[in-house]
């Protein structure tokens, strides 16, 4: 009971926000939807699977171009376009899968990060089918039955691939696929012990989250309906993996935390010092992986634990 | 063929750079399992501090490359000391001190364009602009001062591993932490050292690199990447593997820009290409440690 409580309130108030925002508010909130449903399917792929891939906005990118290509170079109608674009993301992930998760630890991070690498300099170099360093755009604004998917009707569309992301994650999480994950990620030897098929559900855990992040990016698309490839480069990915750490690895809430206060950070820094928050950024990660390993949620976690010992004395 | 030639030159001189970078990681990575991403902005600091020392204050090379390195070495053991050392004495797993130093990067490249700003900063060549003809090569006299540097240090890196009773204790540690560590060698010291010599190595690279290129805050990723993929293609093991993965590495680049029928930007993805190419089919690099067969 308690736990739809939670749920009611926590949709409720996402779409009170969809509908209640307006103008540069709403373009932030719609922003800063689609980076959560980028932490929480990243929080999955390296917090519970425990592969620290760096090509996860790669894969957002591949959406996003996707979509656009597919649609409006190509002319495919709408609906075969997102799913063109989100069944490539599917099969590059798991071509990229098979070999890279042999690899162990940070130099799967390398083969990715090359992977990723690669792509910009595909978006960069790619003449008019990427429009290189300018990016795309100037392509129409989609419809659906009639109604045309901008301002609010477009926050509720990406509430909605936000809230689904999370669902899914959350109910393969509690599933034996989750728990599957969680033993590769602890110890695969142990786990293949346990009869765990470890490259399967590496290869599976990898293509899933990829794919999900490919589903964000064709949302993307349709928000600015610019596509610049410096939103899909490097930093970005940085970006994502210290939300999640700082919020709390391998915690779905965390994630979100993460998400919400380093993308919502640079809105208060940026006044003070400019464009130097980043600094701010460094500290705070290295800061939490030295001090808080378990980031903010663990943080909470304690204090409020602390609390309720104080509150109920035996 | 005197196209071909000159060719030679600057892939010996890009060839030289990478190899530095991938020495610096080698030196870390060994004893402590570590692949420290901040060895860029290590070489990115090295060439902040030479425009500091070099152009601003009007030092000679001499003394403002020794300095400039031995600055850079100092953060370097200060960085093991603040954000290494306490992971590893608590026992976290080894991706938390890669994560902390990637952190790192970030802060040492914002704090760098806070401190020395965003636009690009320039050093004077040692010797001057001159063309230098050695034999049938020819090119910058700034090149054959990267070979030459570069030679020199990787000859002295060699003989401290091979030659010195440290260099011993250091590959003590990687074959195995827990009998060096029981054979009296003290692993937090070679941590330190480990640290403070990878940041020395690094700030050679972007020293040397600083008057061909300009300095900016945003070069030290770029050679960070190109270092590891040397290092990968050379193999982790032994030193002379992160020379030879180096020129591997510029080899291929320079012939794809010059001789490739593919826009040059693409030329731009070969280290990438090269990297994914080496991790999955010969992970051990060209060169194999020793002691793995």
């Amino acid at each position: 009971m308690r736990g739809f409580t939670i749920w009611g309130v926590f949709i409720g108030s996402l779409m009170a926000l969809a509908f209640g925002l307006e103008g540069y508010a709403a373009d932030l909130f719609r922003k800063l939807l689609l980076t959560a449903t980028l932490c929480v399917g990243f929080n999955f792929l390296f917090g519970i699977a425990g592969q620290i891939a760096f090509s996860h906005i790669a894969f957002y990118g591949i959406g996003a171009y996707g979509v656009v290509i597919l649609g409006f170079q190509l002319d495919f109608p709408l609906p075969l376009a997102i799913l063109g674009a989100v069944l490539t993301c599917g099969v590059i992930a798991l071509v990229v899968a098979i070999p890279s998760t042999r690899l162990e630890g940070f130099f799967l991070a390398l083969a990715t990060l090359a992977f990723a690498q690669l792509f910009s300099v595909v978006l960069l170099q790619g003449g008019e089918i990427t429009g290189g360093p300018q990016g795309l755009s100037g392509y129409p604004t989609p419809d659906l039955f009639g109604i045309k998917l901008e301002g609010r009707a477009y926050t509720v569309v990406i509430s909605i691939v936000f809230l689904s992301t999370l669902a899914i994650l959350l109910l393969i999480d509690r599933s034996w696929f989750g728990r599957a994950c969680r033993a590769v990620r602890d110890n695969s030897a142990t786990a293949a012990a346990m009869g765990v098929n470890v490259f399967r559900i590496k290869v599976a855990a990898f293509t899933l989250t990829s794919t999900l992040a490919g589903v964000a990016g064709v949302t993307y698309a349709f928000v600015d309906n610019y596509l610049s490839p410096i939103v899909f480069g490097l930093e970005p990915m940085f970006l994502l993996l210290f939300m999640i750490i700082i919020g709390g690895t391998g915690r779905h809430v965390g994630a979100i935390i993460g998400a919400i206060l380093l993308f919502l950070a640079p809105e208060v820094l940026e006044e003070w010092v400019g464009r130097h928050y980043l600094l701010f950024f460094g500290i705070l990660v290295v800061g939490t992986i030295l001090f808080q390993p378990n980031g903010l949620i663990g943080m909470w976690e304690t204090l409020w634990k602390r609390w309720n010992r104080r509150a109920i004395p035996r | 063929m005197t196209d071909f030639l000159e060719l030679t030159v600057s892939i010996g001189e890009a060839g030289c750079i990478y190899g530095l970078v991938a020495l610096s990681y080698l030196l870390v990575l060994r004893p402590t399992g570590i692949i420290n991403f901040a060895s860029g902005e290590w070489a990115a600091l090295g060439a902040f501090v030479a425009v500091t020392l070099i152009s601003q204050e009007k030092l000679p090379w001499i003394i403002g490359l020794p300095l400039a390195a031995l600055a850079v070495g100092a953060v370097g053991w200060m960085t093991e000391r603040l954000t290494v050392r306490p992971l590893v004495d608590r026992g976290a797993p080894v991706l938390s001190p890669i994560l902390a130093l990637l952190g790192m990067l970030i802060f040492y490249r914002e704090m760098y364009s806070w401190m020395w700003g965003v636009d690009n900063l320039f050093v004077p060549m040692p010797f001057g602009f001159g063309r230098v003809e050695i034999g049938p090569f020819a090119g910058t006299s700034q090149s054959f001062f990267i070979m030459a540097v570069t030679v020199t240090v990787f000859v002295l890196t060699w003989f401290f591993f091979e030659k010195t009773i440290w260099g011993k204790a250091f590959e003590a540690v990687a074959l195995n932490r827990m009998a060096a560590a029981l054979m009296g060698i003290n692993l937090k010291l070679v941590a330190g050292l480990a640290f403070a010599g990878g940041a020395v190595i690094a700030a050679f690279a972007g020293i040397l690199q600083a008057p061909i290129t300009t300095v900016h805050f945003l070069m030290g990723l770029p050679l960070a990447i190109k270092g590891f993929t040397a290092l990968v293609i050379g193999g982790v093991g032994r030193v002379e593997g992160a020379l030879l993965g180096g020129l591997t590495l510029a080899l291929a680049e320079k012939l794809t820009i010059r001789y490739a029928p593919i826009p040059s930007g693409f030329a731009l993805g070969i280290p990438f290409l090269l990297l994914i190419l080496f991790l999955m089919i010969r992970p051990g690099g060209i060169l194999r440690a020793k002691g793995a067969d």
